[in-house]
């Protein structure tokens, strides 16, 4: 003890510490400063079904990307630095992709290992309407299958925000009709479609449905929840699409829609 | 600071005492004697690469084998998360309550991980899975080729500061209510962007890497890395080292001079070592360059009261 030796190193130790504290310092600083980008930025980002309030999301998510991987439609991104603290968390653009439930059991949700997509109340849902379901149905029915209406529930469930239209640029308050494919050519974008005669069983191109109708209806017929979210009013030889409390914010209207400029954005839910 | 009590250490060897005297060559012939092979550090270049190469593979190809990044990942099933990431997590999830949100999943993945760097030694995660690591292991062979012809300066710092910086991260996470380290984290930055296509926070890690080559040698890795730290302190406990026999040293530093950590080689010095065996501490990150570059045999990767069984 008391040696030179010791005490030069003691004084370097205070030296270099004191630097490390100041680049800590100042990593803070810039750490404010990036949250106050990010609340903004983030009022654009949706997030994944079931994610947690986005206090609690940018730090609750670890940035491990497991959400995107199992997406099987590839709807989920990583947002870069130039979102602030959002960096690496998963966000949607329903335009360019939208959630179409086509794994019909929210796998990014349950996959998530901290819970910044919140399993648990989907979990809770899934299983109250199986209960109702089994009141009614016998299991020895050969057509009893509990997995519809759990399903069902858990979509109904998801609340990413709520679709909000432009009616000056909607086809269908303009009275216009639509046909051929909804969107540009390059477009690469996939869905389900909810109409029971095509019977898909996995997500194929937008671009691969051809569509006639009198009066553009593509965001009412094609919204996988239903009536609950979307329906057409023509009131008043008035025509035009409202959404409803039962809007799950997918975003599948968002992508669809044909008409250019971008008529639906999808407001992203607050409550949550 | 800590005072350990330090032990004696033990007489310089004598001449005759040197492993080349026993052999009856001279310490040139007994260096020449043999070649050196990079047996380690090919094996370790191989797994490290193959390992990065099935993270990327599992999310192109979708397979399910490693699903994730290395800030927290899926292997066949079995969650796995990043230590720090997740006692940032736990921290943060302490003060506002969310703690009981996280899942078992969490957990588990936090345990596994532990309890499998504690058996693979530690630090062992350094070199031989970060991307960052290999990037920065070639950095400082740049680095050394500069000094050696008097191109730059050495720079070197006190190592303590990485707990500083430990600390610092735990609790700027905990004010600032964000992960703030895993935004300027090179190992989760290089990870996504190899896994999930490149990241503008690229730019950073080349400005990292340009610093650490013309500036202070592995910077980051040594002075700064709070998840290499959290992985030394299973290095304290676990059984994997590097074991050092003194009758095979002839003290001629060579591993010293390879060494990415060369603290941890401080006994190999003549009259300095205080036992006959020693092991490798914390910071050791069983890269095995020592290993290969050993004339004599003296180091050797080791599992602990393995050797006594073989």
């Amino acid at each position: 003890m008391g040696t030179s030796k010791t005490n030069i190193n003691r004084r370097q130790f205070l030296k270099n510490g004191t630097l490390a504290v100041a680049a800590l310092g100042a990593v803070g600083v810039g750490a404010n400063y990036l949250k106050h980008i990010t609340k903004v930025k983030n009022e654009n980002l949706l997030r994944p079904p079931g994610a947690v309030n986005e206090d609690e999301f940018i730090y609750a998510c670890i940035k491990c990307g497991l959400c995107v991987q199992i997406c099987p439609i590839e709807a989920i991104e990583l947002a870069d630095i130039s979102d602030g603290l959002s960096y690496g968390t998963p966000f949607i653009d329903p335009r360019k992709q939208a959630c179409d439930f086509s794994c019909d059991a929210m796998q990014c949700v349950e996959t998530c290992p901290t819970a910044a997509l919140d399993f648990i109340p989907f979990k809770k849902s899934g299983e109250k309407a199986i209960e109702e379901y089994d009141k009614t149905h016998n299991p020895s029915d050969p057509d009893y299958n509990i997995f519809i209406p759990q399903s069902k529930a858990m979509k109904a469930h998801t609340d990413m925000g709520t679709a909000v239209i432009n009616l000056k640029t909607c086809l269908a308050a303009q009275g216009k009709g639509f046909t051929g494919s909804p969107r540009e050519d390059s477009f690469t974008g996939v869905y389900r479609s909810p109409n029971p005669k095509r019977q898909e069983r996995k997500a194929t191109p937008v671009n691969e449905h051809a569509f006639k109708r009198d009066l553009c209806d593509l965001c009412v017929t094609e919204c996988p929840i239903g009536d609950s979210a979307i329906v057409m009013d023509t009131e008043d030889g008035k025509n035009m699409p409202r959404i409803l409390d039962g809007c799950t914010g997918c975003g599948v209207c968002v992508m669809i829609c044909p008409s250019i400029p971008d008529t639906i954005v999808i407001e992203k839910s607050k409550t949550v | 600071m800590i005072h350990i009590k330090k032990l004696q250490p033990l007489p310089a060897k004598r001449r005759e005492e040197m492993p080349n005297s026993k052999l009856g060559l001279t310490f040139k012939e007994w260096k020449a004697n043999k070649p050196n092979k990079h047996k380690w550090r090919n094996k370790r270049w191989a797994v490290l690469l193959f390992m990065n190469f099935l993270f990327w593979a599992s999310f192109f190809f979708d397979l399910s084998v490693l699903e994730g990044s290395l800030s927290g990942s899926r292997f066949f099933g079995i969650y796995l998360m990043d230590p720090f990431n997740a006692l940032q997590e736990m921290f943060v999830g302490s003060r506002t309550g969310y703690f009981a949100m996280l899942t078992t999943n969490f957990f588990i993945g936090f345990f596994v991980i532990l309890m499998f760097y504690f058996l693979m030694g530690g630090r062992t995660f350094c070199s031989w899975l970060c991307p960052y690591h290999f990037l920065a292991e070639n950095a400082e062979k740049l680095h050394n080729y500069f000094v050696k012809k008097k191109k730059i300066k050495e720079h070197t710092y006190d190592i303590r500061i990485k707990y500083i910086f430990w600390i610092g991260f735990l609790l700027l996470a905990f004010f600032t209510k964000t992960l703030v380290f895993e935004t300027i984290n090179p190992v989760g930055i290089v990870s996504r962007s190899i896994i999930y296509g490149p990241s503008l926070l690229l730019l950073w890690i080349l400005a990292l890497l340009l610093f650490e080559i013309v500036y202070s040698k592995r910077f980051w890795c040594r002075y700064v890395c709070p998840i290499g730290v959290t992985y030394s302190a299973l290095k304290k406990v676990s059984p994997v080292g590097v074991k050092f026999d003194l009758s095979k040293c002839g003290h001629c530093r060579d591993c010293q001079d390879v060494c990415l950590v060369p603290h941890e080689l401080w006994f190999v010095k003549r009259g300095e070592a205080t036992k006959e065996i020693h092991t490798t501490g914390a910071d050791c990150t069983n890269c095995g360059l020592c290993v290969d570059v050993c004339y004599g045999d003296a180091l050797k990767l080791t599992i602990k009261g393995f050797d006594k069984i073989t």
